[in-house]
């Protein structure tokens, strides 16, 4: 999804200018601060009582279907499907089993949801001829399921904790460079592919996570810092010619395969086909950042992942129920859904991230979204307890 | 002189795999628009592959966005292993000083293209059931790239593959800019012939381009001669409009130096005189495809719809 042609005016990195702007963390990857509470709920009126139970309607369509790999079978099935070998149907997706009585509803189901993806995919930006948005879709869905991970282990100098003070590092380099949303999705997949994939030192993990960082953005955006000013925020720890083999390096590692469909494409096809507001909107896409630092999440497709964030976001929100929103997301889960249990484990995965994420070290993320702009989505109290929500099962 | 170009390309590719070397050279098989190509096999499957190769300018910010960005395409549209589309089997990047890196494409080697399958076929041509085989392949094979946000801009008969088994393969998209820091140092001879108007004229273009590219192969078919043989890019207009006729004001793009007034007013002459042996539907689907307005024109999608391909499954 590269949205390479906006050549909006982004900020070079200037290090002249931004010499003292820049943050104290960035020098020292190693973020030395310890657990600080940041928790200052900006809305209390929002602690409404938490219902226990999910929507119905979720839950029906939940328990109709138990089988696993909806998206697998799809997955299979459109692989061996030429581009041009005429009608898409799609079985694979689901029907809401709730529609079983009215046939011509049912009939109509996949036409509509084609046709709202298409609409969705045209919103977004993300296509250039409505002709292949169905396409473009089926393309993301089957792009999504390239370099799955077998297993959440890393190399034995790589432990968990070591991952997600890089990720949060690599978080606050991309937002101080003013990258687009997508490029941080595509390093961190990079990075957790690179990782597997060719021999890194301890010692050379930050200049790996920064290549992955700098070969994303020369993916997805038109202003590229210079490697000057990269290995400058590295307190040049390594010089520029490192810098530059180790971007070979990884490129001949990953045979220069760079595509990825990240979950946020996923996150704002479905939000926009559920007509989310954008407050759930803001929070899920917290939740969904929050999932880059957690190492058990490469194992989750990325339409699942985008899916439990969006659900998670309506279940800490608990926004006014409309029929007719209630028909929109009925119509949006028929894409993202896996199975109730795969859902409900990224949705604690998520959940408890994020209860957690003021006290942690590791809180770009936290710091983001607590911003007016992102409507203050990760201090809301609701948070607090998200994975009583859906404590009931694991 | 071969051992001279295998002593070449083994060092650059034992370079990029260490000591042992994977392809072994085996001909220099063309000195296509963007460099010369080798004819190698692949030591560890025996496989026969085309090497292309090279030489992008690494600045000190290492290797060209440009380059990342069409390889990563090329490997991203090899992953979906379709049927019409040349394979991408490796690629290899080297740095050969600090100004410069090499960076090889091993792409499958197939034996020949449209251009010598036409030049080959029986006196009397090919029959019409073949040609309409081998357009629907043709076709599919771009109604996949298009759908990938992917235009070929140079669809020749030269870069369409046949292999023994008539199976269709496109090859040579998307490199155009993955060699343009080398194009401007090659004087290169492109043909005019395949290209539409709205290039010609130096309008903007989109995927239409190859649609257009596509009808002029799809006649070159039946006639096994080019349809539109210009000489200079007037020429070729010229060429086309005594063909399709002057088209109307309105559809005289706006933004091009080139005024309509400079060619003869012309009416449109019947296709059926230039590719006599075409059938009614396969005249009409043709004349889709040769439409002046890129918007008008047929997309690769739509023409695979057309009655022209359907009347083979109900005769079947």
């Amino acid at each position: 999804m590269a949205k390479t042609g906006f050549c909006d005016s982004k900020p070079l990195l200037d290090l002249h200018k931004k010499a003292d702007e820049r943050r104290a963390p960035l020098r020292t990857w190693s973020n030395a601060c310890g657990p600080i509470d940041r928790w200052q709920p900006v809305e209390e009126s929002r602690m409404a009582p938490v219902k226990m139970e999910p929507e119905h309607r979720w839950e029906r369509r939940l328990s109709a279907q138990t089988s696993e790999g909806i998206i697998m079978g799809f997955h299979e099935d459109s692989e061996t499907r030429s581009v041009a070998d005429g009608c898409v149907e799609e079985p694979l997706l689901l029907y809401p089993h709730g529609l079983q009585g009215l046939q011509s509803l049912q009939a109509l189901v996949p036409s509509l949801l084609r046709l709202e993806v298409e609409t969705a995919l045209e919103r977004l930006d993300l296509i250039w001829d409505r002709t292949y948005a169905w396409d473009m879709f089926l393309d993301m869905m089957i792009t999504q399921t390239r370099h799955s991970f077998s297993n959440a282990d890393l190399p034995r100098h790589f432990t968990d904790g070591t991952r997600s003070v890089l990720v949060d590092w690599l978080i606050q380099v991309h937002e101080m460079m003013h990258f687009q949303e997508e490029t941080l999705y595509l390093a961190i997949h990079l990075l957790n592919r690179s990782v597997r994939q060719i021999k890194v030192t301890t010692v050379n993990l930050q200049l790996l996570g920064m290549v992955c960082l700098f070969l994303a953005a020369k993916k997805e955006e038109c202003l590229l810092p210079e490697v000057s000013g990269l290995c400058y925020l590295m307190d040049h720890t390594y010089t520029k010619h490192q810098l530059l083999r180790m971007e070979r390096k990884v490129l001949l590692g990953l045979k220069f395969d760079l595509s990825y469909c990240p979950p946020l494409n996923f996150l704002l096809l479905l939000s926009s086909i559920a007509r989310c507001s954008a407050k759930v909107v803001w929070m899920a896409r917290y939740l969904l950042e929050l999932s880059l630092l957690e190492g058990q999440c490469v194992l989750v497709l990325p339409v699942q992942l985008a899916g439990a964030a969006l659900c998670l976001s309506r279940q800490v929100l608990q926004e006014a129920l409309t029929p007719e929103g209630e028909a929109a997301w009925c119509l949006a889960s028929s894409v993202h859904v896996g199975s109730e249990t795969a859902l409900l484990r990224v949705m604690h995965i998520l959940a408890s991230a994020a209860a957690k994420a003021h006290t942690r070290e590791t809180s770009a993320t936290f710091n983001k979204f607590s911003s007016p702009e992102t409507m203050h989505v990760s201090r809301h109290p609701g948070l607090k307890n998200a994975a009583g929500l859906i404590g009931v099962c694991t | 002189m071969l051992k001279k170009i295998h002593k070449r390309v083994c060092l650059i590719l034992a370079m990029a795999h260490g000591t042992s070397i994977q392809y072994e050279p085996l001909a220099e098989i063309g000195g296509g628009a963007y460099g010369t190509v080798y004819k190698a096999r692949d030591t560890e499957s025996g496989q026969f592959v085309a090497l292309k190769s090279v030489r992008v300018q690494t600045d000190q910010n290492g290797l060209p966005v440009s380059t990342v960005r069409e390889v990563a395409l090329l490997k991203r549209l090899e992953q979906f292993d379709h049927p019409n589309v040349v394979r991408l089997m490796d690629v290899c990047a080297t740095q050969r000083s600090d100004q410069e890196t090499k960076v090889t494409l091993v792409f499958e080697h197939v034996d020949q293209d449209l251009k010598t399958y036409l030049e080959r076929a029986p006196a009397a041509g090919l029959s019409p059931d073949h040609i309409k085989d081998l357009m629907k392949q043709l076709l599919c094979g771009l109604a996949f790239l298009h759908s990938h946000r992917v235009m070929h801009r140079d669809l020749k008969p030269e870069n369409i593959l046949v292999t023994s088994q008539g199976q269709v393969k496109l090859a040579d998209f998307g490199l155009a800019r993955i060699y343009s820091c080398h194009m401007a140092l090659t004087p290169v001879v492109v043909t005019l012939w395949y290209r539409p108007p709205e290039v010609l004229l130096q309008s903007s273009y989109a995927t239409p381009v190859d649609i257009w590219s596509t009808g002029c192969i799809f006649a070159e078919m039946f006639r096994r001669k080019p349809l539109f043989c210009g000489e200079s890019e007037v020429d070729q207009l010229g060429t086309i409009f005594e063909v399709i006729g002057l088209p109307p004001e309105d559809e005289w793009p706006t933004d091009v130096t080139l005024s309509r007034k400079h060619f003869p007013p012309l009416l449109p002459r019947p296709i059926t005189d230039l590719v006599p042996e075409i059938n009614e539907q396969g005249a009409q689907l043709l004349l889709k495809m040769l439409t002046f307005d890129p918007l008008k024109r047929i997309s690769a999608l739509n023409a695979l719809e057309h009655p022209y391909f359907q009347d083979e499954e109900t005769l079947t």
